[in-house]
């Protein structure tokens, strides 16, 4: 019992991750209407700026990582007002062209600046150390995976629920065109939405530097599974991006304590049940 | 008429004057003037003067430009179609193909293989070739999938026109690749990839004769640590193990061959947990909670390079190391660069509490031969990091070719292979010898623990604890294993 409470612990800690790339996916699919592809890329770039600020330059891990959220928000904004604003209007097939060039596009400039070779910072000082949970040794570090991520979901909700801001990007995800006759400044309003997509995913591959490696190429492993995220939860949804990856990371976890065998296709399995049952994702309308 | 009577080559344009002189301004002038090139040629002795004679001044011109740099043409592009002199090898280049991972956390085991395999054809060629003929190499990405490398392998000899292939770092990929060199009829030698069961079935068994290996199979990660694990006087208790293993043939082979050994020579040993991770696993967390459950004595890991380093520091997050039940945890490919860069802060604070146990198939601060000690100089001063095994492995290979081919004197197939078979060398990793049974080359690698030697910059292997090959190494006839999942 005690192993199973601890094992769910530990798909938490893995669903937030997950959380955390799969709320800027859902965020910028349900308000622009853009299937990202290049989001793992983004996380991954967050990933190496963090590495870089902490791991080479030996700034403080969280300007860091406040550090690395601002960069990406940078490229995130070159990215949507130089490219993907000329594109809103076409067929899903140019978007996906578009932000799938823009994944090999970020590859090879990771290769070619920082060298390919998968690295590894070294573990900021006040993460070591284990709380007793269940009988059991839990990481301080899994434990702030798991309040970041319900912290950056309350933030997440505080903003679209309850201030002006996030009023407007509701409306302008339920219908642009009256949004923009009130008065909206829609491409303002997008940018911001993807800046903020953008920093999400981010965020997402910085706080993962003490213990995983940053490599060309992480985002598209993660990317899969953000993907399968959404769709469970139902494109577009916050609240079902945050159950679906709540689902999708503890299951992942009790599948491979329990199901060794079947723990690769699991996710799958648990997608196409939600797709035969409900479509549009078990949140999604 | 004289003029019948004399061979003339060039014909003579006859004056108009014996015919008659047409008037300034006449029509007479206008019509002489259109037949006068034609009645000057009259006298030309076949249909090929007259047109010459007929030609104006400008057209004879740029013929005659013509020619000249049509001339010019042939002398300055003589040297390209000159005969060389002939190579023994019948070749100007031996062309070698080589392959492996280069992206993903994997990347650096794919470019140290490039890395070997170039640092030795620079030599190599440096030196004059082999038998005259110098050596290039392609290197290609398999991105670790079998379907890939079939196609690479393909694309490297029917077009490129490689004469021998080496490289691979994914076992699966090897196996695959293995099966289609009788088809190419070319030599793959395999500096990586350590599947036994490359060279026990499809050489030993199948007679594909065209595979080789220069390094060590999976007797390292499986037999070996058995062999050290099974003394119970060093390691008292040390009876229950887990396994947090690659989800494909070199996880599966590594810990079969690991249980298989243990269990004949320490029989009350018991294997209570068994977790797989695909390529590209990010988080280890719920695979080393679900093996830590279990409360194992031992933890035997496979996944190599960056997901090495990854298994590790969240092993060490996880308290895996500070837990008193743990006494060792087995990486067999420790000794990859990124993996000893990575723990070198972790090695100085003594945070795996010497349970850390690591081992390769090439050490480079092991052997202090000058074979050795030049290499590692020569390696660090052309590509700015230490060499491990898939890169000397790479290196040896290419002086395996070149002491082949100076043997047979020719780039056949079947030739090649005789050499090889059989083959002994002095090299960086030490006395290498090409078993003739299942072309495997037979020389020891130790294992031992990570720790910091002022020397270099980085964590190396130390606490060297060597068994010599001959000990852990299975040989012929092999029985077969049952490859337990």
């Amino acid at each position: 019992m005690e192993t199973l409470a601890f094992q769910g612990l530990v798909g938490l800690s893995l669903a937030m991750y997950l959380w955390l790339l799969a709320a800027g996916l859902t965020i910028v699919f349900g308000v622009l209407g853009i299937l990202n592809f290049a989001h793992g890329s983004l996380f991954m770039l967050g990933a190496y700026f963090a590495f870089t600020f902490y791991g080479l330059w030996g700034i403080n891990f969280w300007l860091a990582i406040l550090l690395s959220l601002l960069t990406v928000g940078i490229v995130g904004y070159l990215m949507e007002r130089l490219f993907l604003r000329h594109i809103y209007h076409l067929d899903h097939a140019f978007q996906l062209l578009l932000t799938f060039s823009f994944i090999l596009i970020f590859d090879d400039v990771a290769k070619m600046v920082w060298g390919g070779v998968a690295k590894i910072p070294a573990m900021p000082s006040f993460f070591e150390g284990t709380f007793s949970v269940f009988g059991r040794l839990f990481p301080i570090y899994n434990i702030f995976i798991i309040g970041s991520g319900l912290l950056v979901a309350l933030v997440l909700w505080l903003l679209f629920e309850k201030t002006w801001w996030g009023k407007i990007v509701r409306a302008s995800a339920s219908d642009r065109e009256m949004a923009s006759a009130i008065g909206v400044n829609i491409p303002t309003l997008f940018t911001g939405v993807f800046v903020l997509g953008a920093m999400l995913a981010a965020l997402g591959g910085a706080l993962g530097t003490p213990v995983r490696v940053v490599a060309p190429g992480i985002g598209a492993a993660m990317i899969i599974q953000a993907f399968i995220i959404t769709v469970i939860g139902g494109l577009g949804n916050l609240k079902g991006a945050f159950v679906g990856a709540v689902i999708v990371g503890v299951l992942s976890a009790y599948g491979i304590l329990l199901f060794p065998v079947f723990e690769l296709f699991l996710i799958f399995v648990i997608m196409a049940i939600v797709l035969m049952v409900k479509p549009q994702g078990l949140f999604g309308g | 008429m004289e003029r019948l009577k004399t061979k003339r080559y060039w014909p003579q344009p006859i004056s108009p004057e014996p015919y008659f002189t047409p008037l300034k301004g006449s029509i007479g002038e206008e019509l002489c003037g259109r037949n006068l090139q034609a009645r000057f040629c009259e006298g030309a002795l076949n249909n090929q003067e007259r047109r010459l004679c007929e030609m104006s001044t400008r057209q004879k011109l740029v013929g005659f430009f013509c020619l000249i740099f049509f001339f010019l043409t042939i002398i300055v592009s003589a040297p390209a179609f000159a005969q060389p002199a002939a190579k023994p090898l019948g070749v100007e280049v031996i062309k070698i193909g080589g392959m492996g991972i280069m992206s993903g956390p994997f990347l650096i085991c794919g470019r140290v293989i490039m890395q070997g395999a170039q640092l030795a054809i620079e030599e190599i060629n440096a030196a004059g070739g082999i038998l005259g003929s110098k050596l290039e190499l392609k290197f290609m990405d398999d991105e670790l999938k079998p379907a890939v490398g079939v196609k690479n392998t393909r694309y490297l000899v029917t077009d490129w026109g490689a004469h021998f292939i080496i490289g691979v770092d994914s076992s699966g990929v090897a196996m695959a690749i293995g099966e289609i060199m009788p088809e190419l009829d070319r030599i793959y030698i395999s500096t990586h990839a350590s599947t036994h069961r490359l060279t026990e079935e499809l050489v030993y068994e199948k007679g594909i004769k065209h595979i080789f290996r220069t390094t060590t199979p999976t007797y390292q990660e499986g037999i070996l640590p058995a062999i050290i694990f099974s003394d119970r006087t060093k390691f008292p208790g040390l009876t229950r193990w887990a396994g947090i293993n690659c989800d494909y043939e070199y996880g599966y082979v590594s810990w079969s061959l690991f249980q298989h050994t243990l269990k004949k020579l320490r029989p009350e040993v018991e294997f209570v947990a068994s977790t797989y991770a695909p390529f590209w696993t990010m988080d280890f967390t719920p695979h080393i909670s679900a093996v830590m459950a279990k409360k194992p004595d031992g933890i035997f890991t496979t996944p190599w390079a960056g997901e090495g380093v990854q298994l590790a520091r969240q092993a060490l997050i996880m308290g895996v190391f500070d837990d008193p039940t743990l006494k060792v945890y087995w990486h067999p490919t420790g000794v990859t660069t990124d993996f000893l860069e990575a723990v070198t802060t972790e090695v100085k604070a003594d945070k795996f509490k010497g349970k850390l146990w690591i081992s390769g198939r090439y050490v480079h601060n092991w052997l202090d031969i000058p074979e050795n000690k030049s290499f590692v100089k020569r390696f660090v001063e052309r590509w700015g990091l230490y060499p491990f095994h898939p890169g000397q492995g790479a290196y040896d290979a290419i002086y395996f070719i070149k002491a082949a081919l100076e043997k047979t004197r020719s780039l056949e197939t079947a030739k090649v292979i005789k050499a090889l078979e059989g083959m002994e060398m002095m090299t960086p990793g030490g006395l290498k010898y090409i078993r003739p049974e299942d072309h495997q080359a037979v020389y020891t690698a130790p294992a031992g623990r990570p720790v910091i030697d002022p020397a270099y910059p980085i964590a190396v292997m130390g606490h060297f604890h060597v068994i010599p090959a001959k000990d852990y190494f299975r040989h012929p006839p092999f029985e077969p294993i049952k490859i337990i999942k």
